[in-house]
């Protein structure tokens, strides 16, 4: 059987959306992105409420354009926040649901994901439910985790499915593999991690969801350790106002009240000096921390990748290139394709070309 | 001016260390050490004015040092508003916001305050200082957070940066000002800052939470670790900025604020000393290499500095992972003392613009 055979299910629950997509090996047979109303998510007071609600949209979609789910072998949901993993494919199995209900980080959409896979591919005649590459994929150096407090322990949260699946496809162009090569990852998008992989492993990562690295179009990145105390006890923020001013209302947001990179853009090139400063530090702090990977790869680096939707910004890319392209070739895969990446490593398991990891 | 006599005054925690320089030679150098009795009855730095005034006096009458013969005393420059690089003259303005702590706490602080005393009681004697550490040359987009509630300050070691800086040029027989450097200070504190042309355009905010932790400090945390920490913990505000500027860093793991004696355990065997030491290696290796993207990779050196400098097993941690960026050049201690010594006396010689510090 050849791979292009294998029928696969992605879905892929965002805050207010659920993208669902066959695929065909590395064809897409069937895309389609289920809007939810503010109305219908506000009926739910948990994410996790909103199983039910969002299996049978799913499956409303899937016979509304007469998809045939019989020949699907792997349903694949968009990984959570769950315990830190290695890299790869996980089977859902009754941990990883019991970790995806109650999230030890917290509640996220994308936890449905695999919940949602498993009770659909159990209905199937011969699906398996996975996930893949998850947030949490953790492969960091020992030397990585060590911040400059014990309490305050460095961890991998990062956007490891897309970093993954563009390095594979950097390698797969070269006719190479991943793990031959050592490569500097920078996923741009509504959050920026800049990754450092060495031989198929993340070493190095900024944590992206609350921590640390470059400021994005709504993360604030690193700030300044005493000002952020400072502003934690001036009395003047509750606690879900200062994470909010980190995630979600930081970045750009914070500068310009949206999180629409190209609308900045757009003022910059009009000659408006605020949005070029700051759309200008934005790449400055990426161009930063990927010179700070590249000392984490000891220097031996064969190509800096950038991608997400940000790497469609020319004038994004180049500030950023002017700063590094002496440390290796920089190239460009603007975008990301969550959904082709999933179907991309359930292919990798239904070949038999890695084999699934078992969550614990 | 051959007796003409250069008073130089680097007031640290528990010591105060003292020079004097007669032209360019040192005639006398004193760490004049302030035990914690003396100490303990003062809960702020700068209620410390007289107590270390008086010492200084007794220590240099004590060694025959003739104070009429000092024609500048030149202190240790403080927190102060930013200011570009060079020597000052320490007026009323300085001496207000020093007082004030207007810009942080902080021994060095006593620095200008103390030479103004010292100088103030003497005829013909100016008091100045050099390169404080609010010397800020930042190019616009290092100033950037990703925060508009949240700016970067420069502050950082400057002048001790730069006295290695220009000495490293002078050996090569460049002009520090047409070279691109990346100078790592490897103190209690570190900082890591990008040369270019003799401007230091980035670096890493020494004081409280930035860039590479260091003997006591813990650097850059995981900002939503912060908060919950803030909001959790039941700690004060003080306790938790204490840990961050003073408890952090190799005393928060290791127990000691000592890098030599870290390196000494290192060197014994002591696993879990040299997991930490790297790891502090690694992180100077990161900024380092963030300071070469802001150089656009094009760098004429590494300059590695510092007391820590002379721990060569830390250092050699760092050069394997820099060393494809460019030569590192390794200039271990400290030259504040000679460097504050030797642009006083071109300064009193008129060899040096002296400038003014205005609010």
């Amino acid at each position: 059987m050849q791979a292009c055979t294998y029928h696969v299910l992605c879905i892929n629950p965002g805050s207010t959306s659920t993208k669902i997509a066959v695929y065909q090996g590395s064809r897409s047979l069937f895309h389609m992105n289920i809007t939810h109303t503010e109305e219908e998510i506000g009926a739910y007071e948990k994410i996790s409420d909103q199983f039910s609600f969002r299996k049978e949209a799913i499956l409303k979609s899937l016979k509304d354009n007469n998809v045939d789910l019989d020949c699907i072998e792997a349903v694949m949901g968009r990984g959570g926040l769950i315990k830190p993993v290695p890299a790869g494919v996980f089977l859902v199995n009754k941990a990883l649901k019991r970790d995806l209900k109650n999230s030890p980080l917290g509640e996220h959409a994308s936890n449905l994901g695999g919940l949602i896979a498993d009770d659909i591919a159990q209905s199937l005649p011969k699906a398996k439910a996975y996930i893949a590459n998850p947030v949490v994929v953790d492969e960091l150096e020992p030397i990585a985790r060590i911040s400059g407090n014990p309490k305050f322990q460095r961890v991998s949260i990062f956007h490891a499915l897309n970093q993954k699946a563009i390095a594979r496809e950097f390698a797969r162009i070269h006719s190479k593999k991943y793990e031959d090569y050592n490569l500097i990852v920078a996923h741009m998008g509504g959050g920026i991690t800049v990754g450092a992989h060495k031989k198929g492993k993340v070493i190095d990562v900024n944590q992206g969801l609350d921590g640390e690295g470059p400021f994005s179009p709504e993360r604030s990145g690193t700030l300044p350790v005493g000002q952020l105390v400072e502003a934690c006890y001036s009395g003047d923020y509750q606690k879900a106002e200062v994470r909010k001013m980190i995630v979600g209302k930081g970045g750009l947001v914070a500068y310009f009240g949206t999180n629409n990179a190209r609308k900045i853009e757009q003022m910059a090139l009009s000659g408006e000096e605020q949005p070029k400063l700051v759309y200008e530090a934005m790449a400055y702090q990426v161009a930063k921390e990927i010179g700070a990977m590249f000392t984490a790869l000891k220097g031996e680096v064969d190509a800096i990748i950038l991608t997400g939707g940000l790497a469609y910004s020319n004038y994004f890319t180049n500030q950023i290139s002017e700063r590094v392209f002496k440390l290796a070739p920089v190239h460009v895969y603007p975008g990301e394709d969550e959904m082709k990446a999933l179907a991309m490593n359930a292919t990798m398991i239904l070949s038999g070309e890695v084999q699934p990891l078992i969550y614990q | 001016m051959e007796n003409t006599l250069i008073l130089v005054i680097n007031p640290r925690a528990i010591y105060t260390r003292v020079a004097v320089y007669q032209g360019h030679s040192i005639l006398f150098l004193k760490d004049i050490q302030h035990p914690d009795q003396e100490l303990g009855r003062f809960s702020h730095y700068i209620e410390q004015v007289d107590y270390r005034t008086t010492k200084i006096i007794k220590e240099l009458d004590d060694n025959g040092i003739c104070l009429n013969c000092i024609r500048a005393v030149v202190g240790r420059g403080g927190l102060l508003k930013p200011v570009e690089s060079g020597i000052y003259s320490v007026n009323e303005q300085v001496l207000a916001d020093l007082m004030s702590e207007e810009y942080g706490e902080d021994p060095v602080n006593l620095g200008g305050i103390l030479a103004y005393y010292l100088a103030k009681s003497q005829d013909n004697c100016t008091p100045l200082i050099v390169d404080p550490v609010a010397v800020d040359e930042f190019c616009e987009l290092a100033r950037y957070t990703g925060h508009k509630e949240f700016v970067k300050k420069s502050i950082f070691h400057a002048l001790n940066q730069k006295a290695m800086a220009r000495k490293h040029a002078k050996a090569l027989m460049k002009d520090y000002t047409e070279m691109k450097l990346i100078v790592a200070h490897l103190g209690s504190g570190i900082s890591v800052s990008a040369h270019k042309n003799g401007k230091v355009i980035d670096s890493n905010q020494v004081l409280d939470g930035d860039g590479p932790f260091s003997p006591e400090r813990t650097g850059s945390l995981p900002t939503g670790d912060v908060i919950r920490y803030c909001f959790n913990s039941g700690k004060s505000e003080d306790e938790i900025l204490d840990m961050v500027m003073h408890k952090g860093g190799l005393y928060s793991y290791l127990g000691t604020y000592s890098a030599y004696e870290v390196d000494k355990r290192v060197l014994n065997g002591d696993q879990e000393a040299a997991k930490v030491f790297e790891a502090m290696a690694y992180q100077v290796s990161k900024e380092i290499g963030a300071m070469y993207a802001v150089l656009d990779s094009d760098i004429d050196g590494i300059i590695i500095t510092g007391g820590i400098a002379n721990s060569s097993w830390f250092v050699g941690k760092i050069i394997q992972r820099v060393k494809n960026m460019g030569p590192v050049h390794i200039y271990p201690g400290m030259r504040e003392i000679e460097s504050m010594a030797h642009r006083a006396l071109s300064a009193i010689n008129g060899e040096l613009d002296i400038k003014e510090y205005k609010y």
